[in-house]
């Protein structure tokens, strides 16, 4: 399909890109100089994510001024890591990169630098961000319809850093008062929705302590285990996107039957069951469609707000532990908002993945980006890292030599990934009138063929008309 | 409609840009059977606008599956099939027991367009194909119209066939059937047989063949093309209208087309095996001899050829006929099939095979469908039909046979309607010419259509440009002004209330897609009841991938095409015994159906039950024929009186029979269903309060239940161990194995026993 030409030459881009992916991961060493002053970290399980917010007061006690810090993530959670980003006092963002450290080989690193540097004796305040997928474990692992969900939380009682901790404290957020069990290190507090701890003082760099929380937590255990998401940019207005979604009710497996008529009677019948979720699409939204392989799913409803489009997607069944569904929601919009060009280049800014539903955590994003036919000079930037595959080409109405396509994936995708990724690629604008003319050059071929055969004879000999009866 | 006219009334008015009639009757043709088609096309949308881009009821299911399995995995793949989706454990020999025209023709759509880089999903071509093959049917009848009468005749033809309820009941958008593209093959080759044996051409008779082999990959419909062509034959033989051209072109017909239809697999051998077939070969026979004997009778024309010429004729016929019948006794050809006897004997089904009789649309056919499908067209075709025979001629023999053999079968079965309407709306439009012709003729016009003898080389059209024989003698001028724009109006007021009646028709009655029901508030609001989806829906995501589902026939294409799951019975209802076992499981209380469905291996069992909203299509209403096929296949354990009352009524409420209370099919209709209005628990389908309530189920759970419970999935328990002592283990386990595959056989053997 692909010329050779362009085949090797992406090869050849391909290598250099892998090339400078493997380079990338550095090296570091835990600096001795820093100290962390205090901390004050909120744990939120109430939902199917942990979302752990830590307010970090940085102590530069070395000599020299500190440019930048390291974050640590225990062996046991890297796994279920999904997103850690860092910002400075001022809600800043800050750069943080994925490192490595010598001897510390189970942990996971991420080097943090500063805008302004830390001179020796003094402090700053950085507030680290960290959301955990599939860190929460259903207890029991199956129950039946009427049954409450419990879930059990695994995670540390104290900050983990490579910094010794002088003063800390936790508040874990479960808005529930329904706890079955959870850690008693004194001093704790069990208040209406929340447990907090602390403030401990002077823990020594990488402590680890088991937190455990036993809890109902109802709130939708949904995984999306797979989404492709489509974007076909067209340069006569309009982007077309659609999504393919696969959800999994990744809560409590429902045990024993399922009653329709105790699910109908009693509305805190299958508390833990999934009914609706709300999908927010962008506020230009439009030709908004909702279908799966057997057509289209009539339960669902769209309000049209101020800064968005909302759909209220109602899957063709609840969702129980266990089961699961799959659909396709597809819809327009403009493409004014999204793409930007000068002359013959262009710039496309998208985001790589749309929301799905709150507090979302998707295992698998596919991302596919069909530019119109004849562009060139693509290049691609992405808001995290993410694994680009191998080009393709996209055939669709009046394509002679293909749309070339953009895909890469990623795994383990939460709310905070919903970021913007550019493409800038040239694409000589006398291409628009490709395809016109195409449907005219037909048309006009195709009569001229009628008005010759029309007005010539082609028979061998004149017939003769032999009339009946 | 209007435009129709417009040739005699038109021609002296545009003269100035027309200059020959011959351009502009083209032109008129071309438009109205464009609008024909559109309007066709067009008043065949009332589903997809509705509802959406879907495919409908049952049997569309399978062929829009295993057209969606041929454009995956490639023709022959798909001729190769074998699926083991249905019919477990049988399975289905998919590729050779269908006829694959209509995937075959979709495919092409698909892999045409997707050739042209035009990404059209399958599915639509699917529900679209036969909006689209009604145009082109239009289109062959007005061919096939044209050589009976006139191009004016087939002008009418074409616009009632495009619209006619009779025959958009079965091609509307969503409804992808064989019939759909059948109508279209069945129209095209009579009118190839027509211009073939007008012509005597060699290549007439061809494109006949190969037209009659698109229709026989397409419909097991066929069978009325090769029995009525030698009917025909044999007709023109009787009346002494032998000629060289009928000679040529059957001959050449039945010799090919015998060959290519022999090239279906489902087909195979059957047209030189089956009785259905022998009346083809027959006249064939009788044809050759006749030929034979005419040859003679041309070298010595004076002889004493012409008494030796009918006593061998006779001769010839009586002993093709008892070579026929020595055949089917001896056990060459088989005898009929039952379906086709069911056609001679309307009661034979009701007796012999139920799981015919079951069927809705093999009900004979009352009047009122008669007027509903036709409307207008039934009072007027036989006007058509009259003429026809007043004039007669080679090609009117044929009409006038195919309009009786249509009318009798269509009479017998309401599915047959199909066959009629084409003949219907031939015949009414040639009334319809006459009428016009009558009505609109100018006294005193002399130039109106005369024929231009122009011998313009460059104007193809011009090759037909002939005038219909004017049938109407002089009497027919007498007529006055006032008399005729009367009747002129009348019967544009007829017109226009078929089109009305027609569009009605098709909006109400046919085109509904049966797997979405639409219940309508009173404030005229509209509420969709997706339960079939929702259920298919959720088998496909949340069951095993090789679950096997049971359920009634009815339902088993849906399952495999929407569930993609294993189902034991389905539409394709070729194998009764198995059929019977499910009924029979359903008509069993739970434990001896429990033994059946662990025989089976299903892991499933789906019931649709419309007691909660009143869907009066479910399979409690269907139940009784389930215990007479179970009845007809097991008769010591299942009988048709025990599901009644004692004064033989059918009931549900707590005056139903004990059986019928415990029957599996009542409990898992009926399990825990205690909503649905007041009071509760009430069957709003049947208008009781159902006998047996608050019942346990011992073997099964409720798996899953729809949204207004019109489909019911309970789940098997996992077999049940029953107190077996620890050292008998190893000998259970074999005498359970044995008994499997004892009861695998029995299955076997009892399909063998079906094909054999």
């Amino acid at each position: 399909m692909m010329p050779a030409m362009a085949q090797l030459q992406f090869c050849v881009l391909f290598l250099v890109y892998v090339a400078t992916q493997c380079t990338s991961t550095n090296v570091d060493t835990v600096s001795s100089g820093i100290n962390i002053k205090n901390v004050d970290r909120t744990i939120d399980i109430s939902s199917q994510l942990v979302k752990i917010t830590s307010k970090v007061t940085l102590e530069n006690t070395g000599k020299s001024p500190v440019k930048n810090f390291l974050l640590a993530v225990e062996g046991t959670g890297k796994a279920k890591l999904a997103f850690i980003g860092t910002k400075d006092g001022n809600n800043k963002d800050l750069r943080n990169v994925e490192t490595d450290v010598k001897g510390n080989d189970d942990a996971k690193f991420w080097r943090v630098d500063l805008k302004e540097s830390i001179n020796a004796g003094s402090t700053a305040s950085v507030v680290v961000e960290t959301v955990y997928t599939k860190a929460l474990q259903p207890y029991p692992t199956s129950i039946t319809q009427q049954e409450e969900q419990l879930v059990k939380y695994l995670g540390n009682l104290y900050f983990y850093s490579p910094y010794p901790v002088s003063s800390q404290k936790t508040n874990v957020i479960l808005n529930t008062k329904a706890v079955e069990t959870f850690t008693k290190v004194k001093p704790f507090l069990q208040l209406d929705g929340s447990i907090s701890y602390g403030p401990y003082s002077n823990t020594a760099a990488f402590t680890e302590k088991e937190l455990v929380v036993h809890y109902k937590n109802n709130s939708p255990f949904l995984t999306v285990t797979r989404l492709e998401r489509l974007i076909e940019v067209s340069h006569w207005g309009n982007i077309a996107i659609e999504e393919t979604i696969e959800v999994e009710h990744t809560g409590a497996k429902l045990k024993g039957p399922f009653s329709r008529y105790d699910y109908q009677q009693d509305h805190h019948s299958g508390p833990a069951s999934v009914r609706s979720y709300k999908t927010l699409l962008p506020a230009s939204a439009s030709d908004v469609y909702y279908r799966d392989t057997n057509g289209n799913i009539s339960t669902s409803n769209m309000r049209v707000k101020k800064d968005s489009v909302e759909l209220d997607l109602r899957p063709r069944y609840p969702l129980f532990g266990g089961w699961r569904s799959h659909y396709t929601l597809g819809y327009n919009v403009p493409s004014y908002e999204y793409l930007y060009y000068s002359g013959n280049e262009y710039l496309l800014k998208m985001r790589a993945v749309d929301h799905v539903f709150d507090d979302m955590q998707i295992d698998e994003l596919i991302t596919k980006v069909i530019l119109p036919e004849g562009t060139t000079n693509i290049k691609a930037n992405f808001p995290f890292a993410v694994t680009r595959l191998p080009d393709s080409l996209h055939y669709t109405y009046l394509d002679t030599k293909g749309r070339p396509v953009i895909t890469f994936t990623k795994t383990n995708i939460v709310e905070n990934h919903i970021q913007d990724f550019q493409l800038r690629y040239s694409f000589p604008r006398i291409l628009m009138l490709q395809e016109p003319l195409l449907v005219v050059g037909f048309l006009y071929t195709l009569f001229l063929c009628v008005i010759i055969y029309v007005r010539l004879d082609f028979s061998i000999h004149k017939s003769e008309h032999p009339h009946k009866d | 409609m209007t435009t129709l006219a417009e040739p005699d009334l038109g021609n002296g008015r545009n003269k100035p840009i027309f200059n020959n009639t011959t351009g502009f009757s083209t032109l008129i043709t071309v438009t109205v059977l464009l609008l024909a088609w559109l309007a066709g096309f067009a008043s065949r949308l009332f589903a997809v606008i509705r509802f959406e881009s879907i495919i409908h009821e049952f049997d569309p299911w399978f062929n829009y599956r295993s057209t969606a399995y041929m454009v995956q995995h490639g023709f022959y793949n798909f001729l190769n099939w074998f699926d083991e989706r249905a019919w477990y454990p049988l399975g289905r020999i998919v590729g050779g027991t269908v006829y694959p025209g209509l995937m075959i023709t979709s495919g092409s759509i698909h892999w045409l367009l997707h050739a042209l880089n035009i990404p059209i999903h399958i599915r639509d071509i699917c529900v679209f194909l036969a909006p689209v093959f009604s145009g082109l049917t239009a289109i062959s009848t007005y061919l096939l119209t044209a050589e009976l009468w006139s191009r004016g005749a087939g002008l009418f033809a074409a616009c009632f066939i495009a619209i006619v309820p009779g025959y958009s009941s079965r091609s509307v958008a969503g409804s992808y059937d064989n019939e759909g593209i059948a109508i279209f093959a069945l129209q095209l080759t009579y009118f190839l047989w027509l211009r073939s044996l007008k012509t005597g051409s060699v290549f007439w008779s061809i494109c006949t063949a190969i037209s009659y082999f698109y229709m026989v990959s397409a419909w097991g419909g066929y069978v009325f093309i090769i029995n009525l062509i030698p009917l025909h034959v044999f007709a023109l033989l009787i009346m002494g209208r032998f000629s060289q051209r009928l000679f040529v072109s059957y001959s050449v017909f039945y010799i090919v087309g015998l060959l290519l239809s022999m090239q279906i697999p489902f087909v195979g051998f059957q047209p030189i095996r089956t009785s259905e077939h022998m009346a083809a070969s027959g006249v064939f026979a009788l044809l050759m001899a006749v030929g034979a004997l005419q040859y003679l009778h041309s070298l010595n024309p004076k002889g004493q050829w012409k008494k030796l010429l009918i006593v061998g004729g006779l001769m010839a016929a009586g002993l093709v006929f008892l070579m026929v019948v020595f055949l089917t006794y001896i056990g060459v050809i088989a005898p009929w099939s039952g379906r086709f006897y069911s056609l001679w004997d309307t009661a034979y089904a009701k007796i012999h095979i139920p799981i015919i009789a079951s069927v809705s649309e093999h009900q004979p056919t009352t009047w009122s469908s008669f007027f509903f499908d036709l409307h207008v067209l039934v009072c007027t075709f036989p006007v058509g039909l009259w003429y026809c025979v007043k004039n007669i001629n080679d090609e009117r023999v044929f009409v006038t046979l195919y309009a009786l053999s249509a009318v009798y079968f269509a009479g017998v079965m309401v599915r047959l309607m199909l066959t009629l309407t084409p003949v219907v709306c031939v015949l009414s439009g040639i009334a319809f010419s006459i009428l016009l012709d009558l009505l609109l003729r100018d006294d005193d016009l002399p130039t109106a259509p005369v024929e231009p003898n122009d011998k313009n080389l460059y104007d193809k059209a011009g090759k037909v440009k002939k005038r219909a024989p004017e049938p109407t003698s002089q009497a027919d001028f007498g007529l006055g002004m006032n008399v005729r724009s009367g009747a002129l109006i009348a019967f544009m007021i007829l017109l226009m209330l078929f089109s009305v009646h027609c569009t009605w028709a098709t909006s109400n009655a046919y085109s509904s897609p049966s797997i979405v029901l639409a219940s309508y508030g009173n404030d005229g609001s509209r509420k969709i009841l997706d339960d079939f989806r929702e259920a298919y829906g959720w088998l496909s995501q949340n069951t095993a991938e090789d679950a096997r589902i049971m359920s009634w026939w009815d339902y088993g294409y849906q399952i495999a095409g929407m569930g993609n799951r294993t189902t034991l019975v389905d539409n394709n209802t070729w194998n009764n015994s198995h059929i019977a076992l499910v009924g029979k499981a359903m008509a069993s209380n739970e434990t001896a159906a429990y033994d059946i469905m662990t025989m089976l291996d299903v892991d499933y069992v789906l019931v649709i039950f419309g007691g909660a909203i009143g869907y009066s299509g479910d399979d409690i209403n269907k139940f009784i024929w389930m215990v007479r096929i179970a009845e007809g296949e097991h008769p010591k354990d299942i009988h048709e009186a025990d599901y009644f009352t004692e004064k033989g009524e059918y009931r549900v409420d707590s005056e139903a029979s004990k059986t019928m209370l415990n029957c599996l099919m009542y409990k898992l209709s009926y399990y825990r269903y205690d909503s649905g209005g007041s009071p509760p628990g009430y069957d709003r389908t049947r208008g009781a309060l159902p006998g047996n309530r608050g019942f346990k189920l011992t073997y099964l759970e409720e798996a899953y239940t729809t949204e207004h419970w019109l489909v019911r999935i309970y789940r098997l328990f996992e077999m049940f161990i029953t107190s077996v002592p620890t050292d008998s283990v190893v000998y259970d386990f074999l005498t359970v194995l044995a008994k499997r595959i004892e009861n695998f056989m029995m299955i076997a053997a009892g399909c063998g026993s079906r094909l054999s």
